[in-house]
């Protein structure tokens, strides 16, 4: 199976995104293409598995950010599956990106009264939390490799 | 109960449906329910009484709130646990007053009397008061301070206090400052005039049947009146209200033959009558029948008394440019300041926490108490809980809501008090008896799934007569007896 992806590059000092342009593509095997199957309805499952997922993190270590040890990434798409909204929503956003952060951070107001300017800024603090456990370290862990050396 | 209390409630009930030629028993059936179900909410109190198991956990628990929350806290409390030591913190002395009554007090259904309770008269047997405000909070040395300097420590603390009404934000009624739903609100009442009117108080609904008949007068008189009334751009008790307050005055003017002279316009801050898309579809159908207009989006932030003109800040979305990172099209907000004439205005105010709260370590941002939403523990002082207004639960505003609330509290805490894990789970209900003309009564029931949870087999979305009955005659006596003593 193959999966198609694209990658943000995350800017710690100035704490944004930016969009790394490329379409990547690589094969994955059958057991890993069956729990993508099993993963894919649920989007942040799928993204975890992926950033915990040694074929994923090596590929993009040797093919995508080869000359990068120290580059802090982020999925924006995997196949038809985008997770732009976590690092480049923005209170103009559109309404579906509205609706889902509003189930995903429990943003459950009565509708009746609440000002949509509101509700995006709660989206935007909860973010700020998200958007670091989202975020992919590629960095050489050093002192693991010295460990084994040791070992 | 007070079963003289009963008496005089179930005869009232008996004249209103003999006009309707039926008889108790048979309404009662109508509505699927029995008698005692009725008043108790579904348990008599003496089956209640047969599952309380008392613990013997031990503790100093402080309720800062003696309002329908907190004192039916305390009376939970008191019945669950072998030697309670409970205090109560509480300044105002008529903070158990009957709120949901107040709509009724200001379409001249009920008077006064029938909503003012005096606080005193509820609380538990052995339960403390402190008649005075707490103002400073110390979570870290589980202790608080209160405006006359007492410093009142805790093992757990309970916070219950209820919203402030803040008329002061609203440009030409900064004297009115920020009022309380009970108490005295002879500044508030001053502030607002003889053409402004708010059924958020127990003064101001009395008011505001004074006002109503004033104006109902001039339309039947052939002058054409405008009666506007407001939602405001914060949460909301009793999100149903403004629309309660609407439906009523329409029911009185078409009861006075003066609704052909008269215009209602309801404008609500947000984009939606209800929150819940099969109670927001019956009421535009309702608006629609009634000949009521609405317009949403308009927040009151200004009133020229003098001249009589409401101002609101009007709100739209626009369809913004392409986003090509996300690959949707933005939505451009937009506002203009709308001016409206008024005869009437009813001004359902922005609800706020107390400042205290949110100054102390206790609150959240914009003021309420941090809770998980199903264990109301505070989510960072592990022996902190709160219920009702303050809590920052989502649609929690209702007594409706407060009456599941407070069983799950107690038994959180005295699980926590045991050191036991805590089982109990608030899932969000909660409960709007919207009424929608004297005599009918949509019973707007539903929680975090946004959907309707009729506890009755019957179409929620539709007007009955028997929900009616309940509103005015039941709800009551299960709050005040049932609720404030720990049991319904």
């Amino acid at each position: 199976m193959q999966l198609k992806f694209e990658l943000a590059k995350y800017d710690e000092a100035e704490d944004k995104f930016e969009l790394d342009e490329t379409m990547y593509e690589m094969e994955i095997g059958d057991e890993d293409a069956q729990t993508y199957e099993l993963l894919k309805s649920s989007d942040l499952n799928l993204y975890n598995w992926l950033k915990a997922s040694d074929f994923f993190l090596n590929y993009i270590k040797e093919e995508v950010y080869p000359d990068d040890d120290n580059q802090k990434i982020a999925i924006c798409d995997i196949n038809d599956i985008s997770f732009r909204r976590f690092y480049f929503f923005k209170v103009t956003s559109g309404e579906s990106h509205y609706e889902y952060f509003k189930k995903l951070f429990s943003i459950y107001e009565e509708s009746e009264w609440q000002d949509r300017e509101d509700v995006g800024k709660e989206i935007l603090e909860h973010l700020m939390v998200k958007r670091q456990e989202l975020i992919i370290d590629l960095k050489v862990d050093e002192t693991v490799e010295s460990d084994d050396r040791e070992v | 109960m007070d079963k003289q209390y009963i008496d005089k409630m179930l005869l009232e009930m008996d004249k209103d449906l003999s006009k309707q030629g039926m008889s108790r028993r048979d309404a009662l059936k109508l509505a699927g329910l029995s008698g005692a179900g009725l008043l108790m909410g579904t348990t008599t109190a003496s089956a209640e009484e047969e599952k309380i198991v008392k613990s013997n956990a031990k503790g100093k628990i402080v309720i800062v709130g003696g309002g329908l929350a907190g004192v039916s806290t305390a009376a939970r409390l008191t019945l669950k646990l072998d030697n309670p030591d409970i205090t109560i913190i509480e300044p105002e002395k008529t903070s158990v007053s009957y709120q949901p009554g107040q709509t009724l007090v200001a379409a001249g259904i009920w008077d006064e009397e029938d909503i003012i309770y005096q606080r005193d008269d509820f609380i538990p047997e052995g339960v403390k008061v402190i008649s005075e405000r707490a103002v400073f909070f110390n979570p870290q040395e589980n202790q608080l301070t209160t405006d006359k300097g007492q410093v009142v420590s805790y093992d757990y603390l309970i916070i219950a206090m209820g919203t402030q009404l803040d008329f002061e934000r609203i440009k030409g009624l900064e004297e009115a400052g920020r009022a309380l739903s009970a108490g005295n609100n002879d500044k508030l009442l001053d502030a607002l005039g003889d053409s402004i009117c708010s059924i958020y108080t127990s003064a101001g609904s009395v008011k505001t049947w004074e006002i109503m008949q004033k104006y109902i007068a001039q339309a039947k008189s052939g002058k054409k009146t405008k009666f506007v009334f407001t939602h405001p751009d914060t949460p909301l008790k009793c999100g149903g209200a403004p629309k309660k307050i609407v439906y009523l005055t329409n029911s009185r003017l078409k009861e006075a033959g003066a609704r052909e002279n008269a215009e209602l316009t309801f404008y609500p801050n947000g984009g939606a009558m209800f929150g819940v898309p099969e109670y927001h579809d019956a009421i535009v159908g309702q608006f629609k029948r009634e000949g009521i207009k609405h317009h949403y989006r308009h927040n009151l932030i200004e009133v020229d008394k003098e001249n009589k003109i409401a101002v609101f800040d009007a709100k739209w979305q626009e369809k913004g440019p392409w986003d090509p990172v996300m690959k949707d099209f933005e939505v451009i907000p937009k506002h203009e300041k709308k001016r409206v004439a008024y005869d009437f205005l009813h001004i359902a105010p922005a609800n706020i926490a107390p400042r205290e709260i949110g100054e102390s370590d206790l609150g959240s941002a914009k003021g309420w108490i941090p809770v998980n939403k199903e264990t109301l523990q505070h989510i960072r002082y592990l022996n902190v809980f709160s219920l009702g207004d303050i809590a920052q639960v989502p649609m929690g505003k209702t007594g409706g809501s407060v009456r599941k609330q407070y069983k799950v509290l107690v038994d959180n805490l005295i699980a926590l008090m045991d050191e036991k894990k805590m089982t109990a789970k608030y899932a969000g209900y909660t409960v709007c008896p919207l009424i929608t003309d004297i005599g009918t009564v949509m019973l707007a029931e539903f929680d975090w799934t946004v959907k309707p949870t009729p506890s009755f087999p019957l179409d929620p979305t539709v007007e009955r007569w028997i929900f009616w009955l309940m509103k005015v005659y039941a709800l009551k006596p299960m709050t005040m007896y049932g609720m404030l003593s720990g049991r319904a």
